[in-house]
Protein backbone atom coordinates (compact mmCIF):
# COMPACT_ATOMS: atom_id res chain seq x y z
CA UNK A 1 0.00 0.00 0.00
CA UNK A 2 1.22 3.51 -0.78
CA UNK A 3 2.23 5.43 2.26
CA UNK A 4 0.62 8.86 2.06
CA UNK A 5 2.22 10.08 5.24
CA UNK A 6 3.69 13.52 4.59
CA UNK A 7 6.18 13.09 7.40
CA UNK A 8 9.15 11.78 5.47
CA UNK A 9 11.16 11.25 8.63
CA UNK A 10 8.84 8.52 9.82
CA UNK A 11 9.23 6.38 6.69
CA UNK A 12 13.00 6.80 6.55
CA UNK A 13 13.81 4.82 9.68
CA UNK A 14 17.54 5.23 10.24
CA UNK A 15 18.21 8.47 8.46
CA UNK A 16 20.33 10.80 10.49
CA UNK A 17 19.27 14.29 9.54
CA UNK A 18 21.65 16.00 11.93
CA UNK A 19 24.38 17.79 10.08
CA UNK A 20 27.53 18.67 11.93
CA UNK A 21 27.51 22.28 12.99
CA UNK A 22 23.76 22.57 12.68
CA UNK A 23 21.74 23.28 15.80
CA UNK A 24 20.04 20.09 16.87
CA UNK A 25 16.31 20.12 16.36
CA UNK A 26 14.58 19.69 19.67
CA UNK A 27 17.80 18.72 21.36
CA UNK A 28 17.39 20.96 24.37
CA UNK A 29 18.68 23.99 22.44
CA UNK A 30 16.54 27.03 22.52
CA UNK A 31 15.07 27.85 19.16
CA UNK A 32 16.63 30.78 17.39
CA UNK A 33 14.18 32.96 15.60
CA UNK A 34 14.47 35.53 12.85
CA UNK A 35 15.11 38.37 15.29
CA UNK A 36 18.23 36.65 16.61
CA UNK A 37 19.54 36.38 13.08
CA UNK A 38 18.81 40.03 12.44
CA UNK A 39 20.63 40.91 15.67
CA UNK A 40 23.65 38.87 14.59
CA UNK A 41 23.63 40.65 11.24
CA UNK A 42 23.44 43.96 13.08
CA UNK A 43 26.59 43.03 15.01
CA UNK A 44 28.29 41.99 11.82
CA UNK A 45 27.32 45.29 10.19
CA UNK A 46 29.16 47.23 12.86
CA UNK A 47 32.18 44.98 12.32
CA UNK A 48 32.04 45.61 8.58
CA UNK A 49 31.69 49.30 9.29
CA UNK A 50 34.85 49.22 11.42
CA UNK A 51 36.74 47.55 8.59
CA UNK A 52 35.41 50.09 6.10
CA UNK A 53 36.44 52.95 8.38
CA UNK A 54 39.95 51.60 8.81
CA UNK A 55 40.25 51.04 5.07
CA UNK A 56 39.08 54.60 4.49
CA UNK A 57 41.56 55.92 7.04
CA UNK A 58 44.46 53.99 5.51
CA UNK A 59 43.62 55.25 2.01
CA UNK A 60 43.44 58.79 3.38
CA UNK A 61 46.79 58.34 5.15
CA UNK A 62 48.33 57.09 1.94
CA UNK A 63 46.98 59.96 -0.14
CA UNK A 64 47.90 62.62 2.40
CA UNK A 65 51.40 61.22 2.66
CA UNK A 66 51.07 60.32 6.33
CA UNK A 67 52.06 56.75 5.59
CA UNK A 68 53.54 55.14 2.51
CA UNK A 69 52.75 51.54 3.33
CA UNK A 70 50.85 50.29 0.32
CA UNK A 71 50.64 46.76 1.72
CA UNK A 72 48.57 47.83 4.72
CA UNK A 73 46.24 49.80 2.46
CA UNK A 74 45.80 46.78 0.21
CA UNK A 75 45.17 44.59 3.24
CA UNK A 76 42.60 46.96 4.75
CA UNK A 77 40.79 47.45 1.45
CA UNK A 78 40.76 43.71 0.69
CA UNK A 79 39.34 42.92 4.12
CA UNK A 80 36.70 45.62 3.88
CA UNK A 81 35.75 44.48 0.40
CA UNK A 82 35.49 40.81 1.34
CA UNK A 83 33.50 41.39 4.50
CA UNK A 84 31.16 43.77 2.70
CA UNK A 85 30.53 41.21 -0.02
CA UNK A 86 29.76 38.62 2.64
CA UNK A 87 27.37 41.05 4.33
CA UNK A 88 25.59 41.80 1.06
CA UNK A 89 25.31 38.09 0.28
CA UNK A 90 23.81 37.28 3.68
CA UNK A 91 21.50 40.30 3.56
CA UNK A 92 20.17 39.36 0.12
CA UNK A 93 19.54 35.85 1.33
CA UNK A 94 17.75 37.08 4.44
CA UNK A 95 15.54 39.51 2.54
CA UNK A 96 14.72 36.79 0.07
CA UNK A 97 13.77 34.43 2.89
CA UNK A 98 11.63 37.15 4.51
CA UNK A 99 9.86 37.91 1.23
CA UNK A 100 9.21 34.24 0.59
CA UNK A 101 7.76 33.85 4.05
CA UNK A 102 5.56 36.92 3.69
CA UNK A 103 4.30 35.82 0.28
CA UNK A 104 3.36 32.41 1.60
CA UNK A 105 -0.33 31.88 0.87
CA UNK A 106 -2.22 31.22 4.07
CA UNK B 1 49.69 33.13 14.44
CA UNK B 2 46.41 31.35 14.47
CA UNK B 3 44.62 31.21 11.16
CA UNK B 4 40.97 30.41 11.57
CA UNK B 5 39.24 33.45 10.20
CA UNK B 6 38.58 34.37 6.62
CA UNK B 7 41.31 36.98 6.72
CA UNK B 8 44.14 34.56 7.53
CA UNK B 9 45.36 34.14 3.96
CA UNK B 10 45.07 37.89 3.40
CA UNK B 11 47.34 38.64 6.33
CA UNK B 12 49.86 36.01 5.27
CA UNK B 13 49.96 37.23 1.69
CA UNK B 14 50.37 40.81 2.89
CA UNK B 15 53.25 39.76 5.14
CA UNK B 16 54.86 38.20 2.06
CA UNK B 17 54.39 41.43 0.15
CA UNK B 18 55.99 43.34 3.00
CA UNK B 19 58.92 40.93 3.15
CA UNK B 20 59.61 41.25 -0.57
CA UNK B 21 59.26 45.00 -0.24
CA UNK B 22 62.01 44.94 2.36
CA UNK B 23 64.11 42.66 0.17
CA UNK B 24 63.72 45.15 -2.67
CA UNK B 25 64.88 47.91 -0.33
CA UNK B 26 68.00 45.95 0.61
CA UNK B 27 68.77 45.21 -3.05
CA UNK B 28 68.35 48.85 -4.02
CA UNK B 29 70.70 49.84 -1.22
CA UNK B 30 73.26 47.33 -2.51
CA UNK B 31 72.95 48.53 -6.09
CA UNK B 32 73.06 52.20 -5.15
CA UNK B 33 76.21 51.62 -3.11
CA UNK B 34 77.86 49.24 -5.56
CA UNK B 35 80.78 51.67 -5.94
CA UNK B 36 80.74 53.43 -2.60
CA UNK B 37 84.32 53.28 -1.37
CA UNK B 38 83.67 55.09 1.87
CA UNK B 39 80.96 53.82 4.18
CA UNK B 40 82.61 55.13 7.34
CA UNK B 41 85.13 53.27 9.51
CA UNK B 42 87.58 53.41 6.56
CA UNK B 43 85.83 50.56 4.84
CA UNK B 44 83.90 50.43 1.59
CA UNK B 45 80.21 49.57 1.62
CA UNK B 46 79.44 46.02 2.70
CA UNK B 47 76.71 44.18 0.86
CA UNK B 48 73.55 43.69 2.95
CA UNK B 49 71.32 40.69 3.03
CA UNK B 50 67.82 40.43 4.50
CA UNK B 51 67.05 37.36 6.61
CA UNK B 52 63.42 36.36 7.03
CA UNK B 53 61.69 34.21 9.61
CA UNK B 54 58.23 32.76 9.93
CA UNK B 55 55.75 34.18 12.42
CA UNK B 56 55.36 31.43 14.98
CA UNK B 57 56.03 27.75 14.37
CA UNK B 58 52.67 26.98 12.79
CA UNK B 59 50.96 28.35 9.70
CA UNK B 60 51.80 31.99 9.55
CA UNK B 61 53.24 34.88 7.65
CA UNK B 62 56.81 35.95 7.23
CA UNK B 63 58.59 38.80 8.89
CA UNK B 64 62.00 40.36 8.70
CA UNK B 65 64.41 38.72 11.13
CA UNK B 66 67.43 40.93 10.60
CA UNK B 67 69.53 42.58 7.96
CA UNK B 68 73.05 41.18 8.08
CA UNK B 69 76.26 42.27 6.42
CA UNK B 70 77.88 40.07 3.82
CA UNK B 71 81.33 39.42 5.31
CA UNK B 72 82.92 38.15 2.09
CA UNK B 73 86.11 39.79 0.80
CA UNK B 74 86.06 43.18 -0.81
CA UNK B 75 86.93 43.59 -4.46
CA UNK B 76 90.30 45.18 -5.14
CA UNK B 77 90.73 47.02 -8.41
CA UNK B 78 93.85 48.65 -9.80
CA UNK B 79 93.30 52.40 -10.03
CA UNK B 80 96.51 54.25 -9.12
CA UNK B 81 95.04 57.66 -9.85
CA UNK B 82 92.31 57.26 -7.26
CA UNK B 83 92.91 59.27 -4.06
CA UNK B 84 91.74 56.24 -2.07
CA UNK B 85 94.35 53.96 -3.64
CA UNK B 86 96.91 52.24 -1.42
CA UNK B 87 100.68 52.10 -2.08
CA UNK B 88 100.30 49.43 -4.75
CA UNK B 89 97.61 51.49 -6.50
CA UNK B 90 94.71 49.25 -5.51
CA UNK B 91 91.34 50.53 -4.36
CA UNK B 92 89.07 48.34 -2.25
CA UNK B 93 85.58 48.31 -3.69
CA UNK B 94 82.36 47.04 -2.12
CA UNK B 95 81.65 43.30 -2.30
CA UNK B 96 78.52 43.96 -4.32
CA UNK B 97 78.20 42.08 -7.56
CA UNK B 98 75.64 43.68 -9.83
CA UNK B 99 74.64 40.52 -11.75
CA UNK B 100 73.87 38.81 -8.45
CA UNK B 101 71.80 41.77 -7.32
CA UNK B 102 69.90 41.74 -10.60
CA UNK B 103 69.05 38.08 -10.14
CA UNK B 104 67.99 38.74 -6.55
CA UNK B 105 65.87 41.60 -7.83
CA UNK B 106 64.17 39.27 -10.28
CA UNK B 107 63.55 36.73 -7.54
CA UNK B 108 62.12 39.40 -5.24
CA UNK B 109 59.86 40.70 -7.98
CA UNK B 110 58.57 37.24 -8.82
CA UNK B 111 57.98 36.46 -5.16
CA UNK B 112 56.10 39.74 -4.78
CA UNK B 113 53.96 38.86 -7.77
CA UNK B 114 53.34 35.38 -6.36
CA UNK B 115 52.08 36.85 -3.08
CA UNK B 116 49.88 39.30 -4.94
CA UNK B 117 48.52 36.42 -7.02
CA UNK B 118 47.67 34.53 -3.83
CA UNK B 119 45.79 37.53 -2.49
CA UNK B 120 43.87 37.87 -5.74
CA UNK B 121 43.08 34.18 -5.99
CA UNK B 122 41.94 34.07 -2.39
CA UNK B 123 39.55 36.94 -2.98
CA UNK B 124 38.22 35.09 -6.02
CA UNK B 125 37.82 31.99 -3.85
CA UNK B 126 35.81 33.85 -1.23
CA UNK B 127 33.63 35.32 -3.95
CA UNK B 128 33.03 31.84 -5.35
CA UNK B 129 31.99 30.68 -1.91
CA UNK B 130 29.63 33.64 -1.56
CA UNK B 131 28.06 32.87 -4.91
CA UNK B 132 26.76 29.69 -3.29
CA UNK B 133 24.52 31.90 -1.19
CA UNK B 134 22.64 33.09 -4.25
Amino acid sequence: MINLNANVGSILPKTNLDFPGMPKVGGGHQKSDFTDTIKAVEKYISKVDDLQQSSNASVKDLLSGKSADIASVVSAVAKADMSFKLLVGVRNKLIEAYKQTMNMPL
Amino acid sequence: MEVNNIFGPVDIAISGLRAQHKQMEVISSNVANARTTDAGKGEPYRRLEAIFKTDGDDIGGVSLDEIVKDMSDFDRILDPGNPNADEQGYVTMPNVSLPKEMINLNIAMRAYKANAAILKRYQAMVETALELLR
